[in-house]
This record gives C-alpha cells, sequence and structure tokens, in this order.
C-alpha cells in the first residue's frame, strides 16, 4: 500500500511538473505536434489531406479543425482584385490612402487590439473550427484572437446591436456550405493590414465548403454601406493543419510601438 | 538538433507563409540593409514578436548592443525553433533592415550560428512586400 501511494505521489509530482511545463523543448511545445484521431492516413502515417470530407451523423460536412489563412489576404484582403474593384466611398478611399501612405502606422493590433472580422479569419495564425454534437452552434477558437460563438439555433442578427470588436454571428447550412452572417461592429477594426475602413454598418458573411479533408474555400462578402459603395467579395482558401493543435499567442503591450515612425 | 537542421532546410519555403503581426513598413526600411556579427546577450520570446538582443564589436573594438525582431513565437514554434534554438553567448550573423527611426535595432530576416545553421526566420518583412 505504501508502495502504491508513493508512486502516486510521484505520479502526481510528475505530472505537476508537466503541468508547470518544466519539462524539455519538444514537449514544452504543448500539442505543436500529436496525431489527431479520426485524421484519414497514407501507408506512411502522414495525414491524407486529399481525403473525403468527413461527415456528421446528419450527413452535412463535419468542418472541425485547425484552419489557417494564406498570408496575402491577411496583408491586402483585395489582393486578388484590382484597385477599381474595390468599391470605396471617397471619404473612405481618402482614410485607406492615408493609412497607406501611413505605412499602416495606426493598425489597431499593432496595439494589441483586438483583430476583428474577418482579419482573424485571414491572418496567418490558425483558428480551430468546433462543430459541438448535438448543439445549435458553433466555436471558433483563434491562436491570435478571441473565441467566437456562431449560433445556428435560427435566431436572426441582433436588429440594433451594442457595438462590439467581434460582431454578432449567426450560422446555417445552405446545401453543403457552412454560412455565417455577423453584424454588430464597432468600426474600429481593419479588413487587413493594409487598412481597408470598416464602420459600424458593417455586415460580414462567411461561405465556407469544405472540399476535402485537408481544403476549404472561403468566400467572404463586404457589406458596409458607409465604406463601400456595394457588397464585394474576396475568395480566400484555409488550409488544414493536420496533427496539431492551437498554442498561445498573447499580444504583449507591443515593445515595437515607440518605433513606429510610419512614412 | 536533427528537427532544427529539417527544419532549416525548409525555411526559405516557409517564410513566405510567415505571419505579419504589424506593418513592417512603419517600423523598418527594407532598402537600408545590414548585417551584424556579434555574441547574444539575450533572447527575449514573447509576443508579438521575438527579439534577439547581440553585442557587435566594432573595428576599434567598442561594443554596441543591438535588438533585432523576429517572427511570433507561435509562428516560430509551428517552424520548429524554441526560445533555446538561439542562447546567450551563441556567435550569430543577423542579416536584416534598419529601424527607421535610428535607433540599433533591426528586423531580422535571418539569424545564423556560427557553424552555419540558420535558426528563426519568420521576419514581417517577408509578407510585407506583397500589397
Amino acid at each position: 500500500m505504501r508502495n502504491f501511494r508513493f508512486r502516486n505521489l510521484m505520479i502526481g509530482a510528475v505530472s505537476t511538473v508537466i503541468l508547470l511545463g518544466v519539462i524539455p523543448n519538444p514537449v514544452r511545445a504543448q500539442w505543436l505536434k500529436y496525431p489527431v484521431k479520426g485524421t484519414p492516413r497514407g501507408p506512411d502515417g502522414k495525414a491524407d489531406l486529399t481525403a473525403p470530407t468527413p461527415r456528421r451523423p446528419d450527413g452535412k460536412p463535419d468542418m472541425t479543425g485547425v484552419w489557417m489563412g494564406v498570408t496575402k489576404y491577411m496583408i491586402n484582403i483585395a489582393a486578388d482584385l484590382k484597385e477599381d474593384e474595390v468599391p470605396l466611398r471617397p471619404a473612405a478611399l481618402e482614410e485607406y490612402k492615408r493609412r497607406r501612405a501611413n505605412e499602416s502606422k495606426d493598425d489597431p493590433s499593432a496595439r494589441c487590439l483586438p483583430l476583428s472580422l474577418p482579419l482573424k479569419q485571414t491572418i496567418t495564425s490558425p483558428f480551430k473550427l468546433i462543430d459541438i454534437p448535438g448543439k445549435e452552434e458553433m466555436v471558433m477558437l483563434y491562436e491570435g484572437a478571441r473565441h467566437r460563438e456562431i449560433f445556428m439555433d435560427g435566431r436572426p442578427l441582433p436588429k440594433d446591436p451594442e457595438p462590439s470588436w467581434y460582431g454578432y454571428s449567426i450560422g446555417k447550412w445552405e446545401g453543403d456550405d457552412l454560412v455565417i452572417d455577423s453584424n454588430g461592429f464597432n468600426g474600429q477594426g481593419w479588413l487587413d493590414i493594409n487598412g481597408h475602413p470598416t464602420s459600424e454598418a458593417l455586415h460580414v458573411t462567411e461561405r465556407y465548403h469544405r472540399i476535402d479533408f485537408g481544403h476549404m474555400s472561403l468566400e467572404i462578402t463586404i457589406d458596409d454601406p458607409k465604406m463601400y459603395t456595394k457588397p464585394w467579395k474576396v475568395k480566400e482558401s484555409p488550409r488544414l493543419l493536420p496533427d496539431t493543435e492551437l498554442l498561445e499567442a498573447v499580444c504583449e503591450n507591443n515593445q515595437d510601438l515607440e518605433h513606429m515612425v510610419g512614412k | 538538433m536533427k528537427s532544427l537542421i529539417v527544419v532549416s532546410g525548409i525555411m526559405l519555403a516557409a517564410a513566405a507563409h510567415l505571419s505579419a503581426h504589424h506593418s513592417f513598413a512603419a517600423e523598418f526600411d527594407a532598402s537600408k540593409r545590414v548585417t551584424l556579427k556579434g555574441t547574444v546577450t539575450r533572447v527575449d520570446w514573447r509576443n508579438p514578436h521575438i527579439y534577439v538582443y547581440l553585442n557587435v564589436k566594432d573595428a576599434s573594438g567598442a561594443v554596441t548592443e543591438w535588438a533585432c525582431e523576429g517572427g511570433p513565437p507561435n509562428v516560430l514554434m509551428r517552424e520548429g525553433w524554441t526560445r533555446d534554438s538561439v542562447k546567450e553567448g551563441d556567435q550569430v550573423t543577423i542579416d536584416g533592415a534598419l529601424a527607421k527611426d535610428g535607433s540599433k535595432r533591426c528586423n531580422s530576416r535571418s539569424v545564423n550560428l556560427a557553424d552555419g545553421r540558420r535558426v528563426f526566420a519568420g521576419s514581417s518583412e517577408d509578407s510585407a512586400g506583397k500589397q
């Protein structure tokens, strides 16, 4: 019995040490690399990213996974559009030009302020989409931003919402597409690091389509009548990061700020 | 160590995917390059960007401390680095871009150890040019 207790004590002590992170490098990196159950694999044991889209019991695509966007859209969400295809209103264009002329010195994220939509989807830090079985809700967790709840229970978007950084999100299925509508933003978020502006009138629609196990398409519609003359769309292509989990990325007070001089 | 060497092999391809937390150009001048050879005094492994501090000796023997920015820890970890990849006392060569405000700071495009291994890729400059 005594040995048994001692063994348990040792297990407890070792667990505590692990929890405290006092462990060698490869393990300290949390679950940076860890085989995720349910991942289809090739003969070499590696994740088969072109395996068919996994399905929920009801036949809908299972969107669960750790996903990451493409760099160029984080820098410029309109990277694939011609300049005149972004329908900026004159005042919005002026503001955008001012931000560009100043090399995005006033980017809110440089002050550790939150990432708003759609930047939190396009930034090249991963997000984890979780489809909660049996619940009419999905959750997105972010490596570098606050989590987000997407209500799938049929509720409408709030009519006169209190402005917020992250907005309010509802989702629905259109065939195999997951369509998320969000409003209630505070107008302080930038669409990208270049500084495409937003207002409180911003309404973002995201249409996710899981093409196969490792790939999805994401069509983002920006509808902000105060900043843009009409709704406009961009297409992203997030990829799955297999066999990994989110890490911690807390934005500490940005020490570079005093050195950001702009142009 | 083995994984570090493997990772350094794919570093160039990976660098294009690394994230910029904030505008590179507001802080650094891509046209003003600098190569610094010196001794690491400290690695500040923190968000949103790590910093490598190094003492650089000039021809007259005078020592100046420089601070060079790298990528965010989570991005670097995904590329295989840890806070111990570069340690105090290591001899390093950093290629980077100078700070616009004239301070002894740079944005490191590459950090090479004395044995040639390249570590801590992930400069915000890599993605900053893509407007």
